[in-house]
């Protein structure tokens, strides 16, 4: 039987219906029409799906939806503000970081959280922090210099910064 | 299913309730990420679900100089907690090589346990540690010693009326090591793994813990391998024999991720490495 | 439902920075475009997440499309029954063969979109089924009913050349080039070239299949606009292949179907066959609502045509001196069930397996065989790629027999100007020493100072 479901997304409050068994993948893609998470293989094989929940990457096809009532959804669809891209997203567009552009929402999320956790990471550390991430095209060096890129700016993140409103 | 039911409480009672009156007919949901691509792909359509996020089960607490964890304590808070990586970082770090970050942000140790994989990587590491496991259920609790727990691939002594709810890490002696192997470094299933704990008194082997994952339906305690360390003083050599100990007592088998003849070649250099690791050879 | 106010599809002007990773180019030249580096013109889409990938689309009144694929390897199809399909509450039409207006698909047009009278590969398609959600089209595939004789398949390619193992096609298993069994490439004389040579080299090397997976699986979303005008929203590679294609299959003239592309996540040769496209308009065409399929990561691992198998048997005629005068190579490739692009990347491979190299004496025969398996298809570099690897092993072994260097041995037969290919043609500007001292500097390899001297341009006397 379908379960009211309420959470934010972005800052935006919403409300859905869902499925004991239905993914957050789903809920977002096909309920919500949040499609930057995309499905790469729903089986939490290739990171295509990573959002942030309160704050912490998670792959969204593995998230049972009704698990995340009341929390706090980010998806690329947050990212820009005021109309500003987020560094990472110019980093990715300056340096060439997307082929086909598949796993770049999923790139993109890792990535803000991976920086919202350590904002200086090394080299290594970027690996690791990506690491659940895969691209066919093999645009995996352009994505690592988009991520220093930002790291080495020193950027400067909230650890929320899609609350408050425009 | 059209009439799945789904549980959410923040009771342990009325979890131990719902599991009582249900048993097998309800599915308990811990991070979700070894249920979640069965309900994608529709091989599994459970009647209902029973959330134990909400139940508090998710932490890591100093006890009797060692570890009480929570069953639903994800595998990332498991890798980077200051308290696992005094007191069993072998455990920290078998959790920090676990699918990647955002797996591990979702992942729990206990969902990891109860669904027992032959490839799991949690028990290898709790073996080595002498943990014990907290079941309990509206009859009471029990305590199970890890090696006790598993009895088959993808079957564990938990009936259907229990819960996990915790895992209890004494206060161990010695240094330990855990070494892996997969397809890949990263986001790669186990293929083969050596979990140890080496006792020193004075540069001899006081007592070992020699622990092969992958390479049974159940995790391996390499008795035979610990024997031979046992009493003895550590060297390079003799992590080689007990590794090459440890191989017969393994029973792998071929499947996608290797066969059982690569398994038995790895295992036997993972238990060396990680004996020499471990007693700092 | 409120929705997500907050995001704009446009970002602010921002200043373009020149990445420092990327490599040295000139930026002060004439021109404004040319030698400097240039974002994606759909890069700010990309990173907003507001390009629309085929799955992205959502149309009103949108059916999901499941399907009924064969759950053996070879099979007399006698009968598909989906009436109690088409009585599953949700289901808007469910077809079978009999449904397909017009002919075949695929470059040969041999590929039935729907299996009919036969089953020639496990998960081929039988029937589909397009419902309101993904719950009533699965219900409902299970309702179809199948009358099978199953028969003895083949699985090897091998195997598949003999004259009593079991017809993959009625035809046989062996594709006919120019009435014969093989693609014939041939230049000067092998047995002369061999009855000169100082060493024979023999190797024989496969290549397994190889999956392009592509982040993105398969999936089109077709509907009928302005009442008679079929438009597919499609990952295919080949657009105007495919309409043909699909024009001969859905009774259509071109001008009355569309094929919108532009956004696909990857493909790397994989949609270079239609996978979708054909269901998808089939179903649209019937219900006159829009239809979506979308193949999961399993189906298109499994079904999705992939690189298909090779075995290549090479045997090299060799001086001392490191000349190759003569070398045969017989190929074989794997086409699978049904005969896609297997010819055509037979003869790319026969055109090309022989290496840039000066050899007088060159005989290729290349095999295209059929067996059960899931039909092969294009994957970069195709037709070439499993060639070229088998290819460059068996120079290193002859080098290792010769007690040559490796580099050596292909400056030494690689070609210079106005040498021959096997199929005839005279080279021109070609480069492979210049290649590979490139290569040599780049990697630190200091290469003999009579390797460095070598050049393309040299002619040979």
């Amino acid at each position: 039987m379908k379960y009211v479901l309420s959470f934010t997304v972005n800052g935006q409050p919403m409300e859905t219906l869902a499925e004991p068994t239905t993914s957050l993948l789903d809920v977002l893609r096909d309920k919500l029409e949040v499609t930057s998470p995309k499905r790469g293989c729903e089986s939490g094989d290739c990171g295509a799906c990573t959002v942030l929940v309160n704050g912490k990457a998670v792959p969204s096809c593995l998230t049972v939806a009704l698990t995340v009532a009341g929390s706090e959804i980010t998806t690329v669809e947050g990212l820009v503000q005021d109309g500003q891209l987020h560094p990472l997203q110019r980093a990715f567009y300056e340096h060439g970081a997307t082929q086909c552009g598949f796993c770049t929402c999923g790139m993109l999320m890792a990535a803000k959280a991976l920086l919202d956790r350590n904002p200086s990471p090394t080299r290594d550390e970027i690996v690791l922090g990506m690491s659940g991430n895969l691209c066919r095209c093999g645009g995996y060096v352009q994505v690592m210099e988009a991520i220093e890129d930002v790291a080495g700016r020193k950027y400067e993140v909230k650890a929320a910064d899609t609350r408050g409103g425009k | 299913m059209p009439n799945a039911e789904y549980f959410a409480t923040t009771e342990l009672r009325e979890a131990l309730r719902l599991l009582a009156e249900r048993g097998d007919q309800i599915t308990v949901l811990a991070g979700g990420t070894d249920l979640a691509p069965k309900f994608n792909c529709r091989e599994l359509q459970p009647g209902a679900l029973l959330y134990i996020g909400k139940l508090g089960l998710n932490y890591i607490i100093a006890k009797n100089g060692g570890l009480a964890i929570g069953a639903a304590t994800t595998l990332e808070d498991l890798a980077t907690s200051r308290l696992v990586l005094e007191r069993a970082p072998v455990l920290a770090q078998a959790a920090a090589e676990m699918g990647n970050p955002a797996i591990r942000n979702v992942a729990t140790i206990g969902g990891n346990l109860v669904t027992a994989s032959r490839a799991a990587d949690m028990p290898p590491p709790l073996l080595a540690l002498d943990a014990e496991l907290i079941l309990v259920s509206e009859r009471g609790e029990r305590v199970i010693p890890i090696g006790e727990f598993f009895k088959r691939a993808h079957k564990t002594v938990r009936l259907s009326d229990e819960l996990l709810t915790e895992i209890r890490i004494p206060s161990v002696k010695g240094q330990t090591a855990f070494v892996r192997h997969g397809r890949r470094k990263i986001f790669s299933c186990c293929v083969a793994s050596a979990a140890v704990r080496v006792v020193l008194d004075g540069g001899k082997c006081a007592d070992a813990r020699i622990v092969a994952g992958s390479m049974a339906p159940t995790p391996v305690r390499c008795l035979g391998a610990e024997g031979v360390l046992k009493g003895k003083n550590l060297t390079s050599d003799l992590a080689g024999e007990a590794a090459a100990q440890a191989v017969g007592e393994c029973k792998p088998i071929d499947d996608e991720r290797a066969s059982a003849w690569y398994r038995r070649r790895v295992i036997k250099v993972l238990i060396e490495r990680a004996i020499n690791q471990a007693s700092g050879l | 439902m409120p929705r997500n106010e907050g995001t704009t599809a446009r970002p602010a002007r921002h200043e373009i920075r020149k990445p420092e990773s990327a490599v040295n180019v000139q930026t002060e030249t004439a021109y404004k475009y040319i030698g400097k580096p240039t974002p994606r013109y759909d890069g700010i889409a990309q990173v907003t997440g507001t390009n629309a990938y085929v799955d992205d689309i959502r149309l009103p009144g949108m059916l999901t499309v499941k399907v009924l694929r064969a759950p053996v390897l070879k099979a007399n199809l006698l009968n598909v029954d989906v009436s109690g399909a088409a009585r599953v509450r949700g289901v808007a039409a469910v077809i079978s063969a009999k449904d397909v207006p017009g002919g075949y698909y695929g470059m040969y047009g041999d590929q039935p979109v729907l299996a009919d009278r036969e089953i020639r590969y496990k998960g081929q398609v039988i029937a589909a089924v397009a419902a309101v959600d993904q719950d009533a089209a699965l219900e409902a595939v299970e309702q179809i009913k199948l009358d099978l004789e199953e028969l003895p398949a083949v699985l090897d390619p091998e195997e598949a050349m003999k004259p009593d193992t079991p017809k993959v096609r009625p035809e046989g298993n062996i594709w006919s080039f120019d009435g014969g069994p093989f693609r014939k490439v041939r230049l000067g004389d092998v047995d002369r070239g061999f009855a000169e040579a100082d060493h024979i080299v023999e190797g024989t090397y496969t290549t397994p299949m190889q999956e392009q997976s592509p982040m993105e699986t398969s999936c089109s979303v077709a509907m009928v606009e302005s009442g008679d005008q079929l438009v597919i929203r499609s990952l295919s590679q080949s657009p105007y292949l495919h309409l043909r294609q699909l024009s001969n299959v859905l009774k259509l003239p071109m001008n009355k179907m569309r094929l919108v592309g532009g956004n696909t996540g990857g493909a790397f040769g994989g949609r270079f066959e239609i996978h979708t496209d054909h269901v998808a308009g089939l179903l649209a065409l019937k219900t006159r609502k829009p239809v979506k399929w979308r193949w999961t990561r399993e189906e298109e691992t499994l079904y999705s045509t992939h690189r298909g198998r090779w075995k290549f048997y090479f045997k090299d005629g060799v001086k001392k001196d490191g000349r190759i005068v003569a070398r045969y190579v017989r190929t074989l490739h794997d086409t699978g069930a049904y005969t896609g692009m297997g010819p055509y990347c037979v003869e790319k491979n026969a055109m090309m397996v022989a290496g840039p190299f000066n050899i007088p004496n060159i005989a290729i025969d290349g095999y295209c065989v059929f067996t059960n398996r899931t039909p092969s298809g294009a994957m970069r570099g195709f037709g070439v790629m499993a060639g070229q690897v088998c290819e460059e092993i068996q120079m290193h072994r002859m080098a290792e027999i010769l007690g040559m260097d490796p580099w050596e041995i292909r400056f030494v037969n690689a070609w210079r100007e106005g040498d021959m290919t096997a199929t005839g043609k005279v080279v021109d500007n070609v480069g492979a020493i210049e290649c590979m001292q490139a290569v040599a500097k780049l990697a630190g390899i200091d290469l003999p100072e009579r390797l460095k001297a070598m050049s393309s341009r040299e002619k040979r006397g």
